[in-house]
Protein backbone atom coordinates (compact mmCIF):
# COMPACT_ATOMS: atom_id res chain seq x y z
CA UNK A 1 0.00 0.00 0.00
CA UNK A 2 1.34 3.42 -1.37
CA UNK A 3 0.55 6.22 0.62
CA UNK A 4 2.13 10.19 -0.15
CA UNK A 5 1.41 12.92 1.72
CA UNK A 6 1.26 16.23 -0.52
CA UNK A 7 1.62 19.66 1.41
CA UNK A 8 -0.05 22.90 -0.34
CA UNK A 9 -3.64 23.19 -1.94
CA UNK A 10 -2.81 26.08 -3.84
CA UNK A 11 -2.45 25.95 -7.72
CA UNK A 12 0.36 23.55 -8.61
CA UNK A 13 -0.72 21.64 -4.81
CA UNK A 14 -3.87 20.83 -6.55
CA UNK A 15 -2.63 19.65 -10.15
CA UNK A 16 -0.52 17.48 -8.27
CA UNK A 17 -2.77 15.77 -6.28
CA UNK A 18 -5.00 15.21 -9.20
CA UNK A 19 -1.83 13.42 -11.49
CA UNK A 20 -1.24 11.66 -8.07
CA UNK A 21 -4.74 10.13 -7.66
CA UNK A 22 -4.22 9.13 -11.57
CA UNK A 23 -0.72 7.22 -10.94
CA UNK A 24 -1.23 3.52 -10.95
CA UNK A 25 -0.33 2.32 -7.81
CA UNK A 26 -0.87 5.29 -5.37
CA UNK A 27 -3.15 3.91 -2.57
CA UNK A 28 -4.01 7.01 -0.49
CA UNK A 29 -3.06 10.82 -1.07
CA UNK A 30 -3.23 12.95 2.17
CA UNK A 31 -3.32 17.03 1.95
CA UNK A 32 -1.86 19.30 4.41
CA UNK A 33 -2.34 22.96 3.59
CA UNK A 34 -1.98 26.07 5.66
CA UNK A 35 -4.95 27.47 6.26
CA UNK A 36 -6.80 24.46 6.44
CA UNK A 37 -9.54 25.34 4.64
CA UNK A 38 -7.29 24.50 1.30
CA UNK A 39 -6.64 21.39 2.10
CA UNK A 40 -10.43 20.67 2.95
CA UNK A 41 -11.96 22.46 -0.35
CA UNK A 42 -9.24 19.84 -1.89
CA UNK A 43 -10.32 16.85 -0.05
CA UNK A 44 -13.84 17.54 -0.84
CA UNK A 45 -13.68 17.88 -4.91
CA UNK A 46 -10.87 14.88 -4.81
CA UNK A 47 -11.58 12.68 -1.85
CA UNK A 48 -7.96 12.81 -0.66
CA UNK A 49 -7.69 12.73 3.39
CA UNK A 50 -6.82 16.19 5.23
CA UNK A 51 -3.88 15.90 7.89
CA UNK A 52 -2.84 18.98 9.91
CA UNK A 53 0.41 21.27 8.26
CA UNK A 54 3.82 20.16 9.70
CA UNK A 55 2.78 16.61 10.78
CA UNK A 56 3.99 13.62 8.78
CA UNK A 57 2.04 10.42 9.86
CA UNK A 58 3.48 6.92 10.08
CA UNK A 59 3.37 4.95 6.93
CA UNK A 60 3.54 7.92 4.34
CA UNK A 61 6.03 6.36 1.48
CA UNK A 62 7.09 10.15 0.02
CA UNK A 63 6.07 13.72 0.71
CA UNK A 64 5.39 16.44 -2.25
CA UNK A 65 6.14 19.84 -1.17
CA UNK A 66 4.29 22.58 -3.05
CA UNK A 67 4.44 24.78 -0.57
CA UNK A 68 6.76 28.41 -1.25
CA UNK A 69 10.39 27.85 -0.16
CA UNK A 70 10.52 29.13 3.37
CA UNK A 71 7.96 26.82 4.31
CA UNK A 72 9.14 24.23 2.00
CA UNK A 73 13.13 23.11 3.75
CA UNK A 74 12.28 23.02 7.21
CA UNK A 75 9.03 20.11 5.64
CA UNK A 76 11.82 18.62 3.71
CA UNK A 77 13.81 18.27 7.03
CA UNK A 78 11.63 16.66 8.86
CA UNK A 79 10.86 14.23 6.33
CA UNK A 80 14.54 13.36 6.02
CA UNK A 81 14.82 13.08 9.48
CA UNK A 82 12.20 10.68 9.45
CA UNK A 83 13.69 8.56 6.34
CA UNK A 84 11.35 9.38 3.80
CA UNK A 85 12.03 10.58 0.69
CA UNK A 86 10.70 13.81 -0.40
CA UNK A 87 10.15 16.07 -3.51
CA UNK A 88 9.70 20.07 -3.29
CA UNK A 89 8.21 22.08 -6.50
CA UNK A 90 9.62 25.35 -4.89
CA UNK A 91 11.52 27.64 -7.16
CA UNK A 92 13.10 29.95 -5.68
CA UNK A 93 16.96 29.94 -5.04
CA UNK A 94 17.29 30.22 -1.34
CA UNK A 95 14.94 27.25 -1.05
CA UNK A 96 16.39 25.36 -3.93
CA UNK A 97 19.67 25.57 -2.26
CA UNK A 98 18.25 25.44 1.10
CA UNK A 99 17.06 21.91 -0.16
CA UNK A 100 20.21 20.52 -1.68
CA UNK A 101 22.20 21.59 1.43
CA UNK A 102 20.43 18.49 3.13
CA UNK A 103 22.42 16.43 0.95
CA UNK A 104 24.45 14.91 3.82
CA UNK A 105 21.70 14.24 6.37
CA UNK A 106 19.67 12.73 3.40
CA UNK A 107 22.69 10.47 2.77
CA UNK A 108 22.71 9.33 6.67
CA UNK A 109 19.09 8.88 7.04
CA UNK A 110 19.41 7.13 3.20
CA UNK A 111 16.46 9.35 1.96
CA UNK A 112 16.18 10.94 -1.24
CA UNK A 113 15.72 14.86 -1.55
CA UNK A 114 14.14 16.26 -5.01
CA UNK A 115 15.26 19.65 -5.16
CA UNK A 116 13.14 21.75 -7.65
CA UNK A 117 10.63 19.90 -9.52
CA UNK A 118 8.38 22.41 -11.23
CA UNK A 119 8.76 24.18 -14.68
CA UNK A 120 12.00 25.67 -14.08
CA UNK A 121 13.79 24.35 -12.34
CA UNK A 122 12.53 20.93 -12.99
CA UNK A 123 11.24 20.29 -16.42
CA UNK A 124 14.17 22.34 -17.69
CA UNK A 125 16.87 20.35 -15.95
CA UNK A 126 15.55 17.30 -17.51
CA UNK A 127 15.75 19.01 -21.14
CA UNK A 128 18.98 20.21 -20.44
CA UNK A 129 19.43 16.42 -19.83
CA UNK A 130 18.11 15.34 -22.31
CA UNK A 131 19.63 17.76 -24.64
CA UNK A 132 23.21 17.06 -23.76
CA UNK A 133 22.55 13.52 -24.06
CA UNK A 134 22.31 14.63 -28.26
CA UNK A 135 25.80 16.42 -27.83
CA UNK A 136 29.09 14.68 -27.37
CA UNK A 137 30.22 17.30 -24.46
CA UNK A 138 28.11 20.42 -23.44
CA UNK A 139 29.70 23.14 -21.65
CA UNK A 140 26.76 25.86 -21.91
CA UNK A 141 23.18 25.93 -20.84
CA UNK A 142 20.76 28.86 -21.45
CA UNK A 143 17.62 28.41 -19.84
CA UNK A 144 14.02 31.00 -20.12
CA UNK A 145 10.72 30.63 -18.63
CA UNK A 146 7.47 32.75 -19.13
CA UNK A 147 4.92 32.66 -16.78
CA UNK A 148 4.15 31.81 -13.02
CA UNK A 149 1.86 28.96 -11.41
CA UNK A 150 0.35 31.01 -8.75
CA UNK A 151 0.76 34.23 -6.52
CA UNK A 152 3.83 32.36 -4.43
CA UNK A 153 5.20 31.36 -7.66
CA UNK A 154 4.77 35.24 -8.99
CA UNK A 155 6.35 36.43 -5.69
CA UNK A 156 9.51 34.64 -6.27
CA UNK A 157 9.93 35.17 -10.10
CA UNK A 158 9.53 39.00 -9.32
CA UNK A 159 12.28 38.76 -6.66
CA UNK A 160 14.50 36.76 -8.85
CA UNK A 161 14.37 39.42 -11.36
CA UNK A 162 14.99 42.08 -8.79
CA UNK A 163 17.64 39.99 -7.42
CA UNK A 164 21.74 40.23 -8.65
CA UNK A 165 21.16 37.14 -10.98
CA UNK A 166 23.38 34.35 -10.21
CA UNK A 167 25.13 31.86 -13.17
CA UNK A 168 26.93 29.33 -13.35
CA UNK A 169 30.60 29.92 -14.20
CA UNK A 170 34.40 28.75 -13.26
CA UNK A 171 33.08 25.65 -11.50
CA UNK A 172 30.58 27.44 -9.53
CA UNK A 173 27.14 29.54 -8.89
CA UNK A 174 28.84 33.31 -9.08
CA UNK A 175 26.45 36.61 -8.74
CA UNK A 176 26.71 38.50 -11.80
CA UNK A 177 26.08 42.12 -13.73
CA UNK A 178 22.74 42.10 -14.61
CA UNK A 179 22.56 42.48 -18.77
CA UNK A 180 20.36 44.09 -20.90
CA UNK A 181 16.97 42.72 -21.75
CA UNK A 182 17.00 39.88 -24.28
CA UNK A 183 13.91 38.91 -26.58
CA UNK A 184 13.45 34.88 -26.19
CA UNK A 185 11.80 32.91 -28.70
CA UNK A 186 9.09 30.34 -26.49
CA UNK A 187 6.95 27.97 -28.88
CA UNK A 188 3.69 29.74 -29.97
CA UNK A 189 0.92 30.79 -28.41
CA UNK A 190 3.70 32.53 -25.90
CA UNK A 191 5.90 33.86 -28.60
CA UNK A 192 8.96 35.99 -28.48
CA UNK A 193 8.97 37.50 -24.74
CA UNK A 194 11.95 40.17 -23.63
CA UNK A 195 13.86 38.26 -20.74
CA UNK A 196 16.56 39.14 -18.08
CA UNK A 197 19.12 37.59 -16.65
CA UNK A 198 17.74 36.31 -12.95
CA UNK A 199 18.67 34.74 -9.49
CA UNK A 200 18.12 31.38 -10.34
CA UNK A 201 19.19 28.27 -8.58
CA UNK A 202 21.60 27.77 -11.72
CA UNK A 203 23.06 24.83 -9.39
CA UNK A 204 20.68 22.32 -10.61
CA UNK A 205 21.88 22.81 -14.13
CA UNK A 206 25.00 21.72 -12.92
CA UNK A 207 24.01 18.99 -11.07
CA UNK A 208 22.05 17.68 -14.60
CA UNK A 209 24.75 18.25 -17.08
CA UNK A 210 28.41 17.95 -14.49
CA UNK A 211 30.29 19.18 -17.63
CA UNK A 212 28.75 22.73 -17.89
CA UNK A 213 30.68 25.82 -17.72
CA UNK A 214 28.31 28.42 -18.06
CA UNK A 215 24.69 28.17 -17.61
CA UNK A 216 22.38 30.99 -17.09
CA UNK A 217 18.55 31.81 -16.45
CA UNK A 218 16.56 34.23 -18.07
CA UNK A 219 12.47 35.04 -17.15
CA UNK A 220 10.32 37.33 -18.54
CA UNK A 221 8.27 39.43 -16.40
CA UNK A 222 4.86 38.24 -15.15
CA UNK A 223 2.01 41.10 -16.25
CA UNK A 224 -1.18 40.61 -14.26
CA UNK A 225 -3.76 37.87 -15.58
CA UNK A 226 -5.72 39.53 -18.85
CA UNK A 227 -9.34 40.36 -17.96
CA UNK A 228 -12.05 38.82 -19.40
CA UNK A 229 -14.57 40.47 -21.90
CA UNK A 230 -16.52 41.79 -19.28
CA UNK A 231 -15.85 42.05 -15.55
CA UNK A 232 -12.68 40.32 -13.62
CA UNK A 233 -9.30 38.84 -14.18
CA UNK A 234 -8.45 35.63 -15.56
CA UNK A 235 -7.30 33.38 -12.96
CA UNK A 236 -3.66 33.55 -12.96
CA UNK A 237 -3.76 29.54 -13.66
CA UNK A 238 -5.30 30.09 -16.64
CA UNK A 239 -2.66 32.13 -18.63
CA UNK A 240 -0.24 30.32 -20.62
CA UNK A 241 3.51 30.02 -19.43
CA UNK A 242 6.60 28.34 -21.63
CA UNK A 243 10.13 27.76 -20.74
CA UNK A 244 13.27 27.11 -23.46
CA UNK A 245 16.12 25.17 -22.84
CA UNK A 246 18.99 25.69 -25.01
CA UNK A 247 22.62 23.42 -24.92
CA UNK A 248 25.29 24.17 -26.14
CA UNK A 249 28.71 21.55 -26.87
CA UNK A 250 30.79 19.71 -29.33
CA UNK A 251 29.32 16.99 -31.36
CA UNK A 252 31.54 15.55 -34.17
CA UNK A 253 33.94 17.87 -33.30
CA UNK A 254 31.62 20.63 -34.27
CA UNK A 255 29.98 23.17 -32.43
CA UNK A 256 26.14 23.03 -31.87
CA UNK A 257 23.15 23.47 -30.28
CA UNK A 258 20.18 21.58 -29.49
CA UNK A 259 17.19 23.66 -28.37
CA UNK A 260 14.21 22.24 -26.88
CA UNK A 261 10.50 23.53 -25.48
CA UNK A 262 7.74 23.44 -23.75
CA UNK A 263 4.48 25.09 -23.40
CA UNK A 264 1.73 24.95 -20.84
CA UNK A 265 0.12 26.10 -18.32
CA UNK A 266 2.85 26.75 -15.32
CA UNK A 267 0.50 25.20 -12.36
CA UNK A 268 0.08 21.96 -14.39
CA UNK A 269 3.01 21.74 -15.50
CA UNK A 270 4.58 22.03 -12.22
CA UNK A 271 2.50 19.78 -10.40
CA UNK A 272 2.53 17.06 -13.39
CA UNK A 273 6.77 17.28 -12.87
CA UNK A 274 5.84 16.85 -8.86
CA UNK A 275 3.42 14.35 -9.06
CA UNK A 276 5.24 12.21 -11.18
CA UNK A 277 9.07 12.57 -9.21
CA UNK A 278 6.83 12.07 -6.14
CA UNK A 279 5.55 8.87 -7.28
CA UNK A 280 8.89 7.94 -8.46
CA UNK A 281 10.66 8.35 -5.52
CA UNK A 282 8.01 6.20 -3.56
CA UNK A 283 8.76 2.87 -5.39
CA UNK A 284 6.04 3.95 -8.06
CA UNK A 285 6.75 4.49 -11.80
CA UNK A 286 9.52 1.81 -12.27
CA UNK A 287 9.29 2.29 -16.25
CA UNK A 288 10.88 5.92 -15.71
CA UNK A 289 14.18 4.78 -14.99
CA UNK A 290 16.69 6.52 -12.30
CA UNK A 291 20.31 7.85 -13.47
CA UNK A 292 20.99 7.32 -9.55
CA UNK A 293 19.20 5.87 -7.01
CA UNK A 294 21.67 6.53 -4.04
CA UNK A 295 20.55 9.23 -1.16
CA UNK A 296 20.94 12.28 -1.24
CA UNK A 297 19.71 15.81 -2.70
CA UNK A 298 19.97 16.45 -6.49
CA UNK A 299 18.29 18.03 -9.06
CA UNK A 300 15.60 16.45 -11.01
CA UNK A 301 17.86 16.89 -13.82
CA UNK A 302 20.72 14.70 -12.02
CA UNK A 303 17.42 12.09 -10.54
CA UNK A 304 15.78 10.39 -13.86
CA UNK A 305 16.80 9.10 -17.11
CA UNK A 306 15.23 12.01 -19.28
CA UNK A 307 13.09 9.78 -22.27
CA UNK A 308 10.91 7.50 -20.08
CA UNK A 309 10.24 10.63 -17.61
CA UNK A 310 9.04 13.01 -21.14
CA UNK A 311 7.20 10.70 -22.32
CA UNK A 312 5.93 10.05 -19.01
CA UNK A 313 4.79 13.39 -18.30
CA UNK A 314 3.77 13.26 -22.14
CA UNK A 315 1.03 10.90 -21.16
CA UNK A 316 -0.13 13.20 -18.92
CA UNK A 317 -0.45 15.80 -21.43
CA UNK A 318 2.79 17.92 -20.79
CA UNK A 319 4.22 17.74 -23.94
CA UNK A 320 8.08 19.17 -24.74
CA UNK A 321 8.89 19.89 -28.62
CA UNK A 322 12.62 20.61 -30.34
CA UNK A 323 13.43 23.72 -32.22
CA UNK A 324 14.58 22.44 -35.80
CA UNK A 325 16.43 24.65 -37.77
CA UNK A 326 19.21 27.36 -37.08
CA UNK A 327 19.21 28.46 -33.21
CA UNK A 328 19.84 31.95 -33.05
CA UNK A 329 23.13 32.08 -30.96
CA UNK B 1 30.13 78.52 -34.54
CA UNK B 2 27.22 78.46 -32.52
CA UNK B 3 25.35 76.42 -35.53
CA UNK B 4 28.26 73.66 -34.94
CA UNK B 5 27.63 73.53 -31.42
CA UNK B 6 23.98 72.94 -32.22
CA UNK B 7 24.83 69.97 -34.79
CA UNK B 8 27.02 68.34 -32.10
CA UNK B 9 24.25 68.44 -29.81
CA UNK B 10 22.14 66.86 -31.87
CA UNK B 11 24.89 63.87 -33.30
CA UNK B 12 25.69 63.46 -29.29
CA UNK B 13 21.94 63.03 -28.29
CA UNK B 14 21.13 60.68 -31.57
CA UNK B 15 24.37 58.44 -30.32
CA UNK B 16 22.73 58.27 -26.21
CA UNK B 17 19.33 57.22 -27.94
CA UNK B 18 21.09 54.91 -29.54
CA UNK B 19 23.29 53.40 -26.96
CA UNK B 20 19.80 53.53 -25.01
CA UNK B 21 17.90 50.92 -27.48
CA UNK B 22 20.78 49.33 -27.92
CA UNK B 23 21.42 48.35 -24.16
CA UNK B 24 17.47 47.69 -23.61
CA UNK B 25 17.02 45.46 -26.43
CA UNK B 26 20.07 43.51 -26.75
CA UNK B 27 20.12 40.20 -28.86
CA UNK B 28 17.13 37.65 -29.69
CA UNK B 29 17.70 37.23 -33.50
CA UNK B 30 14.23 36.09 -34.50
CA UNK B 31 14.26 32.31 -35.61
CA UNK B 32 13.77 32.72 -39.57
CA UNK B 33 13.98 29.08 -40.95
CA UNK B 34 12.93 26.03 -38.63
CA UNK B 35 10.08 25.49 -36.22
CA UNK B 36 8.74 23.27 -32.85
CA UNK B 37 8.42 19.73 -33.43
CA UNK B 38 6.31 17.82 -30.60
CA UNK B 39 8.67 15.48 -29.15
CA UNK B 40 6.94 11.80 -29.79
CA UNK B 41 7.92 7.91 -29.36
CA UNK B 42 11.42 7.88 -30.97
CA UNK B 43 12.75 10.97 -29.03
CA UNK B 44 12.13 8.82 -26.04
CA UNK B 45 14.21 6.45 -26.39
Amino acid sequence: MTTLLLAGAGAVGVRAARQLLDTSGVDRVLVSARPSAHADEVATVLGVEVVPFGSIPDGVDAVALAVPGPAAVPLARQAVGAGIPVAAACDDRDAVTGLLALDADARARHAIVVAGCALAPGLTDVLARHAADALDRADEIHVARAGAAGEACVTALRRSRRDRPVEWSEGAAREERRLGPELVWFPDPVGARECVTVAAPVETLHDAVPTVQRAIVRAADVPAPKRRVFGSRRPRDEEWGAARVEVWGSRGGAREGVVYGVIEHPAVAAGTVLAVAAARIAGLLPEVRLRVDEPGARGLGALVEPPPFLAELARRGVKAAAFEGAPAS
Amino acid sequence: MRRFHRWGLVVLLGVLATIVVRLRAKGGVPPTTGGWRELEGPDFR
